[in-house]
């Protein structure tokens, strides 16, 4: 009899795993007989089932087949995996064929018809009464309504109660559905409660992006950044601290610092920031020789004290914009020398879009414009403004990825060294130094670099050039390869236009952000 | 009068002895006929949201899975991995459980920890399985659990790590699920039918 039974199961399995195969939106005709091992995944994906209720390690272990040779063996383990986790479902694996010679892999999901596979032990039960709370009566549906009375009075099964979770779910996409079972009046019955609690709207504004670092260059030596997000999704303190960090600018500096940013302030389009930061500086060599050269540049000083308030305003999910000052007080390096300010009015705006496509890519265009003006009517002892565009363009597909950046700026007036512009280090214009190369910065700069990564080995080729108005512009190029590993990398970078043909190694770690939620 | 000593060593013995027997956890290896029977006293699944999930009358599935090891982090000789569907009975306050393959085994009835038991009981391991280990080699057993439908949480998108993540990253341990977890013990030998102890 258990024979029998397991028989009729198998059977039955085999019957809906046909059907999924014969019905999937692909036609039938276009698939070979077979697909070699051995042939290159350009894709997976699932269908049927929603891959962003799987678990993080099986979609990642999906979605890293891209790019891999075909072996069945792996594939059926992955839908023995799929199987696992949604019992309720079967999987079945797909290859089609490409023109190119490669293969696409589809698992196919389809629900499992089969009720006497409740293994629920409440089965036995009659449901007296299915409710839903949490949602207003005038949202719900006469469908799901009558739904919910075709429950009652029945044993309960669960592969209904699933289902008709899944249909509230999608009658009502803005609240999270849950479910629950309580014992009835009387022995034997039970109630079936349906949970919904609107979702919170997705925010408006991003924080800004963290960056905790810790890197070598071999023509800078080490530095590091760390911050760190103590918060929730809408307010969050973040604690800075510095160490021999040089990036982005001339100055080297060891820093602490603490920014506190909102993202909701009465609405999700308003948000604000408050920063303060303290820097001592370590000026490097070349940059204090290269100085006397150049007295248009204000002088170097010994501390920074910056302090920044913003408020933010979002236009749309993906435009915002910024307005605030920005406070700092340069303390002399000289003894008994008056300390400076430099104090300018910030603004800015940004754009930030993400896109997916049904093959799975992932477009992302990134875009901002800020300006920052230094004014004798902010009480700041250095006039100057400051422009700087950029603009980041990311595909992504399975292993493949592929990054262009673009970026200008120009400085008019007496800009303080911590607004100069600066290329040659870990992440611009790699293969160059920029002590070496402009020591004390530049008012001028445009910059752009196209990166292709396939899993964690990079190849790149940056452009770029900073000089100042009166100088000659010198663009430089060069070029080179990378290793990624998680926060990991190593990058190999090799200038291109000149006699001095010195590889230029940069290393550490890059963590977009380590926090803690309250 | 007691002493202000005396106080602190009786308090200090009350914490230590309120303390062991929620932590320890102890593996026994067995042979019942052909197989190695794993016993895991203290040795709990049911906690926190699947326990929650139950007592709201819903199913949950764990995955159990016993391992031989050679050694302490060697890879793994001989295994057996079983998914068990535990339902909790709202009328009786008792589990029930059931083998989730082709010739499916239940049991009901069952208070908390005999549930649990029950299931480490079902994940055997073959003594044959084992090769030259256990009679003339000591072997070590790595029993593991995942706690399956589990939707994933709802900041899972955020490209952000946490420190776990990092932490993980920086182990190699990323790709693993972060619902599995385990318990290993050794070394044990398999003297002809009797039980091997190691806490």
């Amino acid at each position: 009899m258990g024979s029998l039974f397991a028989l009729t199961e198998s059977m039955r399995t085999l019957g809906l795993l046909f059907t999924l195969l014969v019905v999937t939106p692909q036609a039938a005709t276009d698939q070979k007989p077979s697909v070699p091992e051995g042939t290159i995944i350009t894709s997976a994906q699932v269908t049927g089932f929603d891959i962003d209720r799987l678990s993080p390690g099986l979609r990642e272990a999906i979605r890293n087949l891209a790019g891999t040779p075909l072996k069945k063996e792996q594939l059926d383990e992955l839908a023995a995996r799929l199987e696992a986790e949604r019992p309720r479902y079967v999987a079945a694996v797909r290859t089609v064929m490409e023109p190119g010679g490669e293969a696409r892999v589809f698992f196919v999901m389809g629900r499992q018809q089969d009720s006497e596979r409740d293994d629920n032990v409440n089965k036995r039960y009659i449901v007296e009464r299915a409710d839903i709370t949490g949602v207003p009566d005038a949202e719900l549906t006469e469908a799901l309504r009558e739904d919910l009375k075709a429950v009652v009075g029945k044993r309960l099964d669960s592969g209904e109660a699933d289902k008709l979770q899944e249909s509230i779910e999608r009658d009502l996409p803005r609240y999270d559905v849950s479910r629950r079972i309580e014992k009835g009046s009387e022995v034997g019955r039970i109630k079936l409660l349906y949970e919904a609690r609107k979702k919170e709207p997705p925010p408006w504004l991003r924080f800004e992006p963290l960056r905790s670092n810790l890197l070598y260059h071999s023509e800078q030596g080490w530095g590091g950044f760390w911050d760190v997000n103590v918060g929730d999704r809408t307010i969050r303190f973040v604690p800075m601290f510095a160490l021999a960090n040089s990036e982005d600018s001339i100055e080297e500096t060891s820093s602490v610092g603490l920014r506190f940013e909102t993202r909701k302030l009465g609405t999700r389009r308003l948000g604000a920031s408050f920063e303060w930061s303290w820097f001592d500086q370590d000026w490097r060599t070349q940059t204090l020789g290269a100085l006397p050269l150049h007295s248009e540049i204000p002088v170097p000083y010994d501390t920074r004290t910056t302090v920044t308030p913003l408020l933010k305003f979002a236009i749309t999910p993906d435009l915002s914009v910024a307005a605030g000052v920005s406070i700092s007080e340069l303390k002399a390096l000289a003894p008994a020398t008056e300390s400076q300010m430099a104090n300018a009015a910030v603004a800015s705006i940004e754009f930030d879009h993400e896109w997916k496509e049904k093959s799975d890519a992932t477009h992302r265009a990134v875009a901002g414009f800020g300006v920052r003006g230094g004014s004798r009517s902010l009480e700041s002892d250095l006039a100057y403004t400051r422009y700087l565009g950029q603009g980041t363009y990311r595909f992504d597909l399975g292993r493949h990825h592929v990054q262009a950046t673009g970026m200008a700026g120009g400085i008019t007036g007496h800009a303080p060294l911590f607004e100069r512009f600066a290329l040659g280090d870990s992440l611009t214009l790699r293969g160059w130094d920029k002590y070496e190369i402009t020591p004390v910065g530049g008012n001028r700069m445009i910059y752009s670099s196209l990166e292709y990564r396939y899993t964690g080995v990079s190849l790149f080729l940056d452009v770029g050039s900073v000089w100042d108005a009166n100088t000659e512009k010198h663009v430089r190029v060069s070029t080179g390869f990378g290793f990624h590993g998680g926060p990991a990398f190593l990058t190999v970078g090799f200038p291109l236009n000149t006699d001095n043909l010195t590889a230029i190694v940069a290393l550490g770690l890059r963590i977009p952000g380590v926090g803690a939620r309250w | 009068m007691v002493g202000p000593r005396r106080v602190a060593a009786v308090l200090l013995t009350v914490l230590v002895l309120a303390a062991v027997p929620s932590s320890a956890q102890t593996l026994t290896v067995d042979t019942a006929g052909d197989a190695v029977r794993i016993r895991a006293q203290g040795f709990s699944f049911l906690t926190g949201d699947p326990l929650a999930r139950l007592k709201d009358g819903r199913s949950v599935r764990v995955e159990l899975a016993a391992m031989v090891l050679p050694a302490p982090g060697r890879s793994v000789v001989a295994a057996t991995r079983r998914i068990f569907a535990l339902s909790y009975d709202l009328w009786e306050e008792r589990f029930a459980v059931t083998t989730v393959e082709k010739r499916s085994q239940s049991v009901s009835h069952l208070a908390l920890a005999a549930a649990e038991a029950w299931c480490v009981d079902q994940v055997a391991i073959p003594v044959n399985a084992l090769g030259g280990l256990g009679r003339d080699l000591p072997f070590w057993v790595r029993l593991e659990y995942r706690v399956l439908d589990t939707d994933p949480p709802a900041d899972s998108k955020d490209s952000s790590y946490s420190l776990q993540g990092l932490i993980d990253a920086l182990s190699r341990r990323r790709k693993t699920d972060s619902s599995t977890h385990a318990l290993e013990a050794g070394p044990f030998s398999l003297p002809a039918r009797r039980s091997s102890r190691l806490r």
